[in-house]
């Protein structure tokens, strides 16, 4: 039971990070199919720093894991750029561009993370090796039956996404900025007429997005995968997006989505060991998140409904 | 003044070819096209090779222009066929995507609804040991059927319970993916390669070593299909009633209600089709490019066929011509890796690249038009 509570919330955490990138640049009306491609670069760059500064200063890669996290962000953020620009500057499709640039996150990381490795230290690998964060306990909250178990072992990240989703939270629901970018979702001449750029209220949710969806990819890279390579590209954005549209777009019930994803995802597992079925089996215990979602989904999403303007292209002009 | 003018001379140079509006889907293609070549050319002179080179080397591997020396049993003819062999089911692929957005769906599990008819088209026909007449038609007709029902069940949950057509697919993909993995490892595996038993040589879409004058050659059959069935979409789509209303609804949901079309019915049938031809490429690919199903793996094929399909303007025809050549620089990465010395990976960066500058193809058409009028006003200010 407590490894599914671990497991589950280490899973869960980092998908909802960059659930909440996909549903600020949603809200702001910029469809996001990109999370995959953000969260991918984003640990691909965070990756890469934390490899070479361990390689010139002798720190071992594992310690180095919050400058990883700094970088992750910073390379997400660089990327989404490109589907700000594409998107708002150069008015493409919004669905294109994301699938785009999923596709050439996947190639130049990969590409590079080949080339990088033969050039700087000389061998041929496609990864970069990383290991696993350290862990700790909350002791005297870890002794509560039941709960307790969400204080045991916890990666340090699972401590900086909570901070960093509460104060998401409070940014979008009781910020002035906040809400502007939901109503450049909903109705951007509003917010024109109100005197603010729409296109500036989008350019930086999506730069949001890929700021957070760096910091996801980089949570899974030094958890689950312990290296960086092209595994990352495992299909986590996918499961974010999944994750917002059955939240509704709205940051407290996507959070629910994702915790039923990690708790079914480690739970199935964790039924397969108790039960000592041969390892095939665990297959069909993996299908149970994606299975239960789209169970979920048949009941929930009737009164699913996206921000109205959500993939339009904002053109001043029209009325 | 003169560094207006001279702005306006560079932008003449980009903008010219594609002035005229008429050939505007396929100049701004091809457009986009050269510029990411001269993208890729950057890279590839960065690391410090000859970009023109390696571009010969890549229509040499794909068997569109001749090797130096060939090893037994091959020439340039077979390298071709490898190509039109690995080009067969991203064209299916692709028209999958291009219909499901006609009709205003994203079909983003192309790759699952392949999985699902190539695992069904295996188990029933590839081992099943009947006679290539029977088989090979069977396999097709399995594979249309199979993906068209997962296709169909997406386009019904959307219909019936308002399920996002992109969640569901995602949810759709991971579940065939262990499922499969699971009944490919229980019962059908082949314990040296880890991968599912070969199906027989009968239910293979592909033939495979034909022997004919001296050479050793891949004879895709699906590929003429493939080609026929892009021309009949395209007929579908243009000429026929079923495929005005798909149309329809793709463009405007409630429009097409008010014009009393059933917007449903149009949905669950554009995404049957759509499936079916997912199917197609999961039969062409699992049973013709490869003749077993490796567990756990979800070919990246369905997430491609997305690109391919819009470099293709989203148009039967145009997508042969982007598949074929996705596929010449794909196949011929390996080649040019051997010879030139380049990382392989780098052709997937190439297409990345002529994907990126083709979503830019809209901006491209504005900026065209912008221009236009710009002239149009100095002309009548001068007269």
């Amino acid at each position: 039971m407590d490894t599914v509570i671990i497991d589950g919330l280490s899973f869960a955490l980092p998908l909802f990070i960059i659930a909440i990138g996909g549903i600020y640049s949603e809200k702001s009306g910029i469809t996001n199919l990109a999370l995959e491609g953000f969260q991918g670069f984003g640990a691909f760059v965070g990756a890469l720093s934390a490899v070479l500064i361990a390689h010139t200063s002798g720190i071992g890669v594992e310690h180095l894991f919050y400058v990883a996290l700094l970088f992750s962000m910073i390379g997400g953020m660089m990327f989404s750029i490109i589907h700000a620009v594409l998107c708002i500057k150069f008015k493409a499709d919004q669905v294109i561009s994301g699938v785009v640039i999923n596709i050439l996150a996947l190639a130049l990381t990969t590409f590079l993370t080949a080339q990088i490795n033969v050039l700087v230290f000389g061998q041929a690998s496609d990864r970069f090796q990383l290991g696993v964060s350290d862990r700790f306990t909350i002791e005297f909250l870890a002794n509560i039956p039941v709960i307790g178990a969400a204080f045991t072992n916890i990666y340090p990240f699972e401590i900086i996404i909570v901070i960093i989703a509460c104060f998401a939270w409070y940014l979008l629901y009781k910020s002035k900025f906040g809400m502007r970018l939901r109503a450049a979702g909903e109705n951007p001449h509003s917010v024109d007429a109100a005197g603010v750029d729409v296109s500036k209220v989008r350019f930086s949710a999506v730069l949001i997005s890929g700021l957070l969806s760096g910091l996801g990819g980089m949570c899974f890279a030094y958890s689950i995968s312990a290296n960086f390579s092209s595994s990352i590209y495992m299909g986590y954005g996918f499961l974010a997006i999944a994750a917002l549209i059955f939240g509704n777009w709205k940051i407290l019930p996507t959070l629910v989505a994702c915790l039923i994803f990690g708790f079914a995802k480690s739970g199935g597992s964790a039924i397969a060991m108790v039960m000592e079925l041969p390892s095939s089996f665990t297959d069909l215990f993996m299908t149970l998140p994606y299975v239960l979602t789209l169970l979920l989904l048949i009941f929930f999403s009737k009164s699913n409904r996206a921000p109205r303007a959500l993939g339009e292209i904002y053109d001043k002009g029209k009325r | 003044m003169d560094k207006d003018k001279r702005k306006l001379n560079l932008s003449k140079i980009i903008f010219k070819p594609i002035r005229n509006e008429k050939w505007q889907p396929i100049t701004i293609p091809v457009v986009s096209i050269v510029i990411s070549f001269i993208a890729a050319a950057i890279v590839i002179l960065l690391i410090g090779k000859n970009p023109l080179q390696a571009f010969y080397n890549l229509l040499q591997g794909a068997g569109i222009m001749p090797k130096p020396a060939y090893a037994g049993y091959k020439s340039m003819l077979t390298d071709f066929l490898s190509l039109l062999n690995a080009m067969t089911p991203l064209v299916f692929a692709s028209l999958a995507v291009a219909v499901a957005l006609k009709a205003g769906l994203f079909n983003i599990g192309v790759s699952g609804q392949m999985l699902v008819s190539g695992f069904i088209a295996t188990i029933i026909v590839g081992y099943s040991g009947l006679d290539a007449i029977i088989a090979k038609p069977l396999v097709l007709v399995v594979g249309f059927i199979t993906g068209g029902l997962v296709g169909g069940l997406v386009g019904w949950l959307k219909y019936r319970f308002n399920i996002n057509e992109v969640v569901s697919t995602i949810m759709l993909n991971y579940t065939a993916q262990y499922i499969i993995s699971f009944f490919i490892q229980m019962y059908y595996i082949d314990p040296l390669s880890r991968q599912s038993k070969y199906v027989s040589e009968e239910a293979r879409l592909t033939l495979v070593n034909v022997e004919m004058a001296n050479l050793k050659m891949d004879i895709p059959l699906g590929f003429i299909l493939a080609i026929v069935v892009a021309i009949l979409l395209k007929f579908l789509l243009d000429r026929t009633v079923v495929g005005y209303e798909i149309k329809a609804v793709g463009a405007n949901r409630k429009a097409a209600k008010f014009a009393g079309i059933n917007v449903g019915k149009n949905m669950v049938l554009a995404m049957v089709i759509s499936g079916g031809l997912a199917g197609l490429a999961g039969v062409t690919y699992y049973l013709g490019y490869y003749a077993s199903i490796q567990p756990k793996v979800l070919s990246s094929m369905g997430f491609d066929s997305i690109a391919v399909s819009l470099l293709g303007n989203i148009h039967p025809i145009g997508i042969i011509f982007s598949s074929f050549l996705v596929s010449i620089i794909d196949q011929g990465s390996t080649y040019m890796s051997s010879q030139a010395g380049i990382r392989q990976e780098i052709a997937s960066v190439i297409i990345g690249l002529i994907l990126l500058f083709s979503a830019c193809g809209a901006y491209l058409k504005h900026k065209a038009s912008q221009l236009k009028e710009k002239n149009v006003d100095r002309k009548e200010r001068r007269s």
